[in-house]
């Protein structure tokens, strides 16, 4: 056995590191956008201590508010939108075949594309001009429907989580299809002794055995929506009008076109709360709901 | 009354196999639409300008390698993947190396901290990365470490631990004990064990940890796009603004860069599609 100094020392050793690194990239930028919240700063030379008037200002400022907005619709449209796409598609994708295989992988496919790459793709599908999107519904005789898809400051977002939607779906059909082959056996043939199927299988046996993933993919499209920044920055940079201006983007405008470090700071920080309340409130929900099964 | 049982019985296999076909074709036509987007980049990258709009979606007359040609010059996409293939590995190597060391600590070792180290990491895992692009770049603008291949693979290494840590401790709790205490009567002392058993015995959960890190550290935009600014270390998906602001009207051009950085990724995923799929699946769930 080795004596306890050199088994400190080994963990001291062994933990520094990633601690080091952890405290320097992740936690130290979060304390030090709080402190420069509280600064008149144009990124170069003197900085003037402000107190509490960007914060202040924040909370008075529409497009902060329009920003958060946005990102509650991203929000929605990941809870509604992949959730139950998410689980039909699990829930008929349960076998083995050649067929069902490949259809699993092209789901998945989007997920190992940069989002750069995801954002420039459907930029040119909606584009006015050239977009697939528009040629399509010329070709449907539709071509009274056809919109400045990412150009019209009512539609941009809406248009905006299509893609992203798209992106993430395949990652919620394998929570699902996780969580669907780990619901015993025994579960389905009491049913079927039972005389349950279809319909009524679905929302009496099937969905509350695999509540708990239901909810788990919830959290994590509400985490995923905050993390929303590259796909809307490449596709519109947060306009058209702040049309789709996330509270990334927002933060990003501020700091990098107008050079308002000192605010650009303090949407930071009131974004990392919000993200804390979100979660914090989505684990007692979830926590919540636990007690009761 | 058998006979009605027994009619009935096949009555349900019709509907059955009726079902079955229509939820085959609703499948198709969805995994079409999905893949769409891909296949219309990769035809699309062979098209002259024209043609986006004379044949928009049919195949292009003459299927253009000078799309790929033009756009992997002037974008400088050579140097971008050379940037992205070093920055890639080093943080890779860097992540998986710092994070499984950490993770034996976590899985086998009783302190005092413990409970603030693991809460700390808890609590990096919940923030959105994106909310600390700003404090992150004026912290390394005072470190003297923006525009350097520092500024990216540390904080790709630091974002990426607890979700690495996470895991592979997970796995690391797993291994019975007596692989180490073996270890030990031959004479191998903590690091002995780490090198020679720990990290050798958890090669799944590196696998798992290094696919997810891997497509994290080259897909990322966000932060090569604030933190890299000098045009010689671009990494690949830097090399696609270029094509954003400048070119983007020349449509083929454009969407044969676009296919340039999205071909790599898509061909390791069709290599490694189980261990891909697992590794995100479990990023997620963790982070």
């Amino acid at each position: 056995m080795p004596t306890s100094g050199r088994l400190r020392w080994f963990i001291f050793i062994g933990l520094a590191p990633s601690v080091a690194l952890f405290l320097l990239f992740v936690i130290a930028p979060m304390i030090w956008s709080v402190y420069y919240g509280f600064y008149d700063w144009s990124g170069i030379g003197d900085s003037r201590f402000i107190k509490l008037d960007n914060y202040k200002e924040v909370f008075d400022d529409p497009v902060f508010w329009k920003a958060l907005k946005n990102n509650l619709i991203v929000v929605a449209a990941s809870v509604f939108g992949q959730v139950p796409i998410a689980l039909i598609l699990a829930l008929v994708l349960r076998k083995t075949s050649l067929f069902q295989r490949i259809v699993r992988g092209a789901i998945f496919m989007p997920m190992v594309l940069s989002s750069v790459v995801i954002g420039m793709i459907w930029q040119y599908m909606y584009h006015p001009q050239v977009g697939i999107l528009n040629f399509a519904l010329d070709w449907l005789q539709l071509g009274n429907l056809k919109r400045q898809w990412l150009g019209d400051p009512d539609i941009a977002m809406y248009s905006l989580t299509v893609p992203i939607v798209w992106n993430y779906i395949g990652l919620y059909l394998l929570l699902f299809m996780a969580a669907l082959s780990n619901t015993p056996a025994e579960v389905d043939d009491a049913a079927k002794i039972d005389g349950a199927s279809g319909a009524r299988k679905l929302f009496a046996v099937t969905l509350p055995m695999i509540w708990g993933t239901i909810q788990v993919a919830v959290i994590l499209c509400i985490a995923g929506s905050l993390k929303a920044f590259d796909l809307v920055f490449v596709m519109t940079g947060g306009g058209p009008a702040h049309g789709t201006e996330l509270l990334a983007t927002y933060m990003y405008n501020n700091t990098f076109n107008i050079y308002r470090f000192g605010y650009g700071s303090a949407i930071s920080t009131v974004t990392i709360i919000i993200s804390f309340m979100f979660i914090i409130i989505s684990q007692l929900l979830l926590r919540r709901d636990q007690r009761q099964f | 009354m058998n006979n009605t049982l027994q009619s009935a019985k096949s009555y349900n296999r019709i509907i059955n196999r009726s079902t079955n076909r229509v939820v085959v074709i609703l499948l198709t036509i969805y995994s079409a639409l999905t893949v769409y987007p891909l296949l219309w980049l990769l035809i699309s990258a062979f098209k002259t300008d024209q043609e986006f709009f004379l044949r928009p979606f049919g195949l292009p007359e003459h299927w253009m390698g000078e799309n790929l040609r033009r756009a992997w010059s002037v974008g400088h996409m050579g140097q971008g993947f050379l940037n992205s293939i070093i920055v890639t590995s080093i943080s890779l190597l860097l992540t998986l190396l710092v994070g499984s060391l950490g993770a034996y600590i976590v899985a086998r070792f009783r302190f005092k901290l413990k409970p603030v180290v693991m809460g700390m990491f808890m609590i990096g895992m919940l923030i959105p990365i994106h909310s600390t692009l700003v404090p992150l770049f004026i912290l390394m603008k005072q470190m003297h470490i923006l525009n350097s291949y520092g500024a990216l693979l540390f904080p790709y290494t630091a974002f990426a631990l607890p979700t690495t840590i996470f895991i592979i401790s997970a796995f690391m709790s797993s291994i019975p004990r007596d692989l180490e205490e073996a270890a030990m009567m031959d004479g191998n002392g903590l690091w002995g064990i780490f090198w020679r058993v720990m990290l050798p015995v958890s090669r799944p959960a590196l696998a798992t940890t290094g696919i997810l890190s891997f497509l994290q550290f080259w897909n990322d935009y966000a932060f090569a796009l604030i933190f890299i600014s000098n045009n010689a270390l671009k990494t690949l998906p830097l090399s696609l603004s270029i094509f954003t602001t400048g070119y983007s009207t020349n449509y083929g051009l454009t969407m044969a860069a676009i296919a340039i950085a999205a071909i790599p990724t898509i061909l390791i995923y069709l290599l490694l599609q189980e261990q891909v799929m697992k590794g995100m699946t479990a990023g997620a769930v963790k982070g």
